[in-house]
């Protein structure tokens, strides 16, 4: 048994280096993974030209789809490498870094800006303010619970941002993870206590009507999160809060 | 922090919106009625459909503040929000993303499409009052070269599908369906209308000629 599988790796040295390609090729075994690919061609960084080359740099940590550390493009599109396996993929396989983010060094990227607009978007729980907030476990019932909890396996992957046309780094939109984070948030029993500032602050450039409602997000989340059902239920939102905002309203 | 109603960002992007359906999309679909009518005749048309709408008094002002504006905003800032997109058809084929892309090159096409037409017809007529006199002759002499009725058809059903995607993805941008369910059951009526709107249209072409 000799079966080979070739890998077709954008390589990048530097942050302002030029991007190059190289091929390699490691044996077939059942059940192999691209993360443990690369792990292959990281012990063994031959070309198939047969240059000795640098490891290839990438990211990878939790193995099992729940980090999103590993995201990269694979044949082109926004995968977990690590929960790909290879027999479901044709060759030569591409792998190359997401293009929606600061390449770091070959398939590593820099992600921050998810986390900055995750802050811009607020989306985080105060169970502390002026005063405490937090008044005993809050309860919620169990439709509401499976609900939230959809969107609770968001991983910050970045493949909803990659796929979506109207986000780039040019460009303001935050994109389907910041804003279904919002949604999370404002169900939360305690996060709704900050559910008009949260609402607030996606009703500005960038923010949840920079949307075009292409619906790429939908198809490529790995964790299967319903995306633009929440972006609906914030359209409903944001339209309510800004007919209380024209006309005035107690909360 | 400026937002909501007082981010001119967001309050832009919900008026434009909101133009395209009431009243430019509003206009659109009455235009296409009004022209249905082509079918009853020379006389009929130039006497009871465009002599009734020439009658209408403040006609002026309702043309430029119910069609001309709101056009011009939302043509225009449907080019601002042009610029803040970027298609990826070639990478993620999907029809949903389809639709995003044909969005947005529909809403050029119309644009050049109308500039046309405005001026074939309405601006035209402000040097030519036979044109005016006798609309219903002008467009047979417009639509009977074939060039010229394969220009409108483009135009009629360019316009159609914006309006009616458009009308799709309003829904979801207002918050009035959420669920894929509700989202493609309204794609359903949308394609039904853009069906309904385009054999109106193609009925009203049809009717100019002789
Ligand atoms: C017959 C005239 C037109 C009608 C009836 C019309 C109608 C509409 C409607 C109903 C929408 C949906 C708004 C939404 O998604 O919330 C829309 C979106 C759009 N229109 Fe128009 N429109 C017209 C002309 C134009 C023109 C001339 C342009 C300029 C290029 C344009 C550019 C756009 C763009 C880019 C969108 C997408 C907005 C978004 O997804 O956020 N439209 N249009
Ligand atoms: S919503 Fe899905 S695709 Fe987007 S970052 Fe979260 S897990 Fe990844
Ligand atoms: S290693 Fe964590 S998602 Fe792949």
């Amino acid at each position: 048994m000799s079966e080979k599988i070739q890998f077709r790796i954008r390589r990048q040295d530097t942050p302002y280096s030029p991007a190059y390609w190289q091929t390699f090729q490691v044996p077939f075994r059942e059940g192999l993974n691209v993360v443990s690919a690369l792990m292959m061609i990281r012990q063994n960084p031959l070309t198939t030209d047969g240059m000795k080359v640098d490891p290839v740099a990438w990211e990878f940590n939790c193995m099992e789809e729940v980090c999103g550390a590993c995201t990269m493009l694979i044949n082109h599109r926004p995968m977990p490498a690590c929960s790909t396996l290879v027999d479901t993929l044709q060759q030569p396989i591409t792998l190359e870094p997401l293009s929606k983010f600061p390449v770091i060094r070959d398939l590593m990227v820099d992600r921050s800006r998810m986390f900055a607009d995750l802050k811009r978007v607020r989306a985080w729980i105060e169970i502390d303010g002026a005063w405490d907030i937090h008044q005993g476990a809050p309860r919620i019932s169990p439709e509401h619970w499976r609900d939230n909890y959809l969107y609770s396996r968001c991983m910050s992957c970045g493949s909803c941002l990659e796929a979506c046309p109207q986000y780039g780094q040019m460009l303001p939109f935050v994109g389907a993870a910041a804003l279904a984070a919002v949604r999370l948030m404002n169900n939360h029993p305690t996060g709704k206590y900050h559910r008009k500032q949260r609402l607030h602050a996606i009703m500005v450039e960038g923010g949840l009507s920079d949307c075009g409602n292409a619906q790429n997000c939908v198809q490529v989340c790995p964790k299967e999160i319903p995306l633009t059902t929440a972006i609906g239920e914030l359209g409903r939102e944001t339209t309510v809060q800004m007919l209380k905002d024209l006309f005035g309203s107690a909360d | 922090m400026k937002a909501s109603i007082h981010d001119t960002h967001f309050v832009f992007r919900r008026l434009h919106s909101l133009l395209g359906l009431l009243p430019v999309g509003g206009f659109l679909i009455f235009h296409l009625w009004e022209n249905s009518q082509s079918r009853f005749g020379q006389t009929h048309y130039n006497d009871q459909v465009v002599g009734w709408l020439q009658q209408l008094n403040y006609l002026t002002l309702l043309e430029i503040f119910l069609i001309a504006l709101p056009l011009l905003f939302h043509a225009l800032y449907g080019l601002v929000i042009l610029y803040n997109g970027k298609s990826n058809l070639s990478v993620y084929p999907w029809q949903g993303n389809l639709r995003y892309t044909l969005q947005r090159f529909s809403g050029i096409a119309v644009l050049l499409f109308l500039l046309l037409h405005v001026g074939w017809t309405r601006i035209w007529a402000i040097w030519e009052p036979a044109i005016k006199a006798d609309l219903f002759a002008h467009m047979q002499g417009l639509l009977i070269q074939p060039s010229v009725f394969l220009l409108y058809l483009t135009g009629l059903l360019v316009s159609v599908f914006h309006l009616t995607n458009g009308l799709w993805s309003m829904a979801i941008s207002w918050g009035v369906t959420t669920s894929p369910r509700a989202q493609s059951i309204c794609l359903g009526i949308c394609a039904f209308l853009a069906v309904l709107l385009s054999a109106m249209g193609v009925h009203g072409m049809l009717g100019f000629l002789p």
